[in-house]
């Protein structure tokens, strides 16, 4: 920090100078090794920032160039991360009150700033922007810097620093899209986190997964008939629960029908489908409650697979007449029971609709 | 399971309904053959176990439920002829074989849990949910054991699994549903 005066002095004189004297300026008054990073890219980073922010006040571009040269140290430098820390909000110190400034050296000043200038988060927002953007232009145009790598891991974890601060930044309100504008535009940041989330490992995943869930439960809906309309998840739920019970009990009803129909259970069904004139589909189901919900229903074709599915096999059975003819009065009186029964079981499965 | 598989109406119906009614018929074949006069209840149970093991053989074993039936289904050592006729000499016997892991960390899990209800009961007078998210949460919950019962094997599913699994069941019961109605009215059109 104490380095901190002492550059800002020269810096208001390098300003008035121009950028053509930056260079040589600076040199002077810097280490060796911090000379061959700044000679190259200090020249473009004065352009590009100046050109950014508009009017800003002297203390403001003292604190630029110095975060932006800065930047480009080594890591070994202690005073890196907070020279981070300012570069992420170089205007803000500008456009907010000057004590700002000297909170900005630190690490944590971040969220006092957030908290103290929470209305003014729009033009942070926007500033970060143009920071953000700004940075990969810098990094880019800086070829022969010390090492890419490097220049990569605090760029990697600058966003993520970002990424914190925006979700600490619960309450504002400002354009949502933004910061995940900000992530598909950066190269380096491979998990998108929106504005106002936690971008801890562990939240990611539960919203990755609570997406999965969602997407299979639309799947869901669309099958089940009639639940397009509801909204929330426990109605759902409750609406596949009793079309899984009603098809269960569908099953077991008209596998009781066709034992009580046919005495063996084996059944021949060439006679079956020679007899039979009208559509299979037509049915004519005596009582039973059957909701027929779903369209694939298939007439005819359906019935000449069965056919030519019966031919192949080549059932041999012996002659299905006789049989039915004992059992003619048996079968109707029968299915006039499973009636019965299957409004019995609609009743219980309303009951069994309220209940939950 | 490829969400693509999912999307219910591309699924070719018909050729599962083939597939479905020729395991269906083999596995009726199978029964009568064994005995010879069997009561009203007696068809009615063969009809709907063959009905289901076909509907799971058709399967292949690549859904969780299928499976389940079908482990469940050999274990009983009546039927068992039913299963291996309608089976054949398919892959679905080394995915019996993997539900027993799944058997026995379901059973830790059970023990687990059931140590966790007699927390919670001692628990459950104090905390009153008051926060709306927590409610629904609850009442999700409750829902999801509930299909969790109704699904074959569904106890031993994850909630990603479990949706997907209800899908295939869905689907599976309500081509069961079609052939067995179209038989049923069939037959009675030829009994006339």
């Amino acid at each position: 920090m104490k380095s901190n005066p002492g550059t800002t002095e020269t810096r208001s004189n390098l300003t008035a100078s121009g950028g053509g004297q930056v260079t040589s300026f600076e040199s002077l008054q810097f280490t060796d090794e911090i000379h061959r990073l700044i000679l190259a890219p200090t020249t473009n980073n004065a352009s590009s920032l100046t050109a950014l922010l508009e009017l800003p006040p002297p203390q403001a571009i003292e604190l630029l160039h110095s975060s932006d040269s800065m930047k480009l140290i080594a890591a070994s430098l202690p005073n890196v991360e907070d020279f981070k820390g300012s570069f992420r909000f170089p205007s803000n110190t500008g456009l907010t009150e000057p004590d700002a400034r000297f909170s900005v050296f630190s690490g944590e000043a971040n969220n006092s700033n957030e908290k103290r200038h929470s209305p003014e988060s729009k033009n942070l927002s926007a500033n970060l922007e143009k920071a953000v953007k700004s940075e990969p232009a810098e990094t880019e145009s800086s070829q022969p810097l010390v090492s890419d790598p490097t220049v990569d891991k605090r760029t990697i974890k600058r966003k993520d620093r970002e990424n914190k601060v925006k979700g600490s930044r619960k309450k504002s309100k400002t354009a949502v899209n933004e910061s995940s504008e900000d992530a598909e535009k950066l190269p380096y940041v491979h998990v998108r986190a929106r504005r106002g989330q936690a971008t801890d490992s562990h939240s990611l995943a539960e919203r990755a997964r609570r997406e999965k869930i969602n997407a299979r439960m639309k799947f869901l809906q669309e099958l089940v008939p009639g639940c397009n309309k509801i909204s929330g998840t426990a109605l759902v739920l409750d609406e596949i629960i009793n079309h899984v019970q009603s098809l269960q009990r569908q099953v077991e009803f008209l596998s009781m029908r066709l034992a009580a129909v046919n005495p063996r259970i084996d059944f021949n069904l060439d006679s079956v489908f020679t007899s039979e004139s009208g559509s299979l589909m037509d049915s004519n189901i005596p009582g039973l409650v059957m909701p027929a919900m779903w369209p694939e229903i298939q007439g005819d074709g359906n019935r000449q697979q069965y056919q030519h599915q019966w031919n192949v096999d080549a059932l041999q059975q012996p002659v299905w007449g006789r049989e039915v003819c004992n059992n003619y009065i048996t079968p109707e009186n029968s299915l006039l029971t499973y009636g019965s029964s299957a409004n019995s079981a609609t009743l219980q499965a309303n009951q069994l609709k309220m209940e939950l | 399971m490829p969400l693509s598989s999912l999307k219910p109406k591309m699924r070719p119906h018909s050729s599962l309904k083939q597939e479905f009614l020729k395991k269906w018929i083999m596995g009726l074949q199978r029964c009568s053959f064994s005995k010879k006069n069997m009561s009203i209840l007696e068809r009615k149970k063969a009809i709907k176990f063959s009905a289901d093991i076909a509907m799971a053989s058709a399967r292949n074993g690549t859904t969780c439920w299928s499976r389940s039936l079908i482990s469940n289904a050999s274990k009983e050592g009546s039927d068992i002829h039913v299963v291996e006729q309608i089976l054949g000499s398919e892959s679905d016997r080394p995915a019996v074989e993997n539900k027993v892991p799944t058997r026995r960390a379901s059973v830790c899990k059970k023990i687990v849990k059931r140590s966790c209800r007699i927390r919670r009961r001692r628990r459950r007078r104090k905390c009153v949910a008051s926060a709306p998210s927590s409610i629904a949460k609850h009442l999700v919950r409750k829902r999801r054991e509930v299909l969790k019962s109704l699904i074959p094997g569904g106890e031993f599913m994850n909630e990603i699994c479990l949706i997907e699994e209800t899908l295939d069941y869905i689907t599976s019961l309500r081509v069961q549903v079609d052939v067995m109605r179209s038989l049923a009215s069939a037959s009675v059109r030829a009994s006339e």
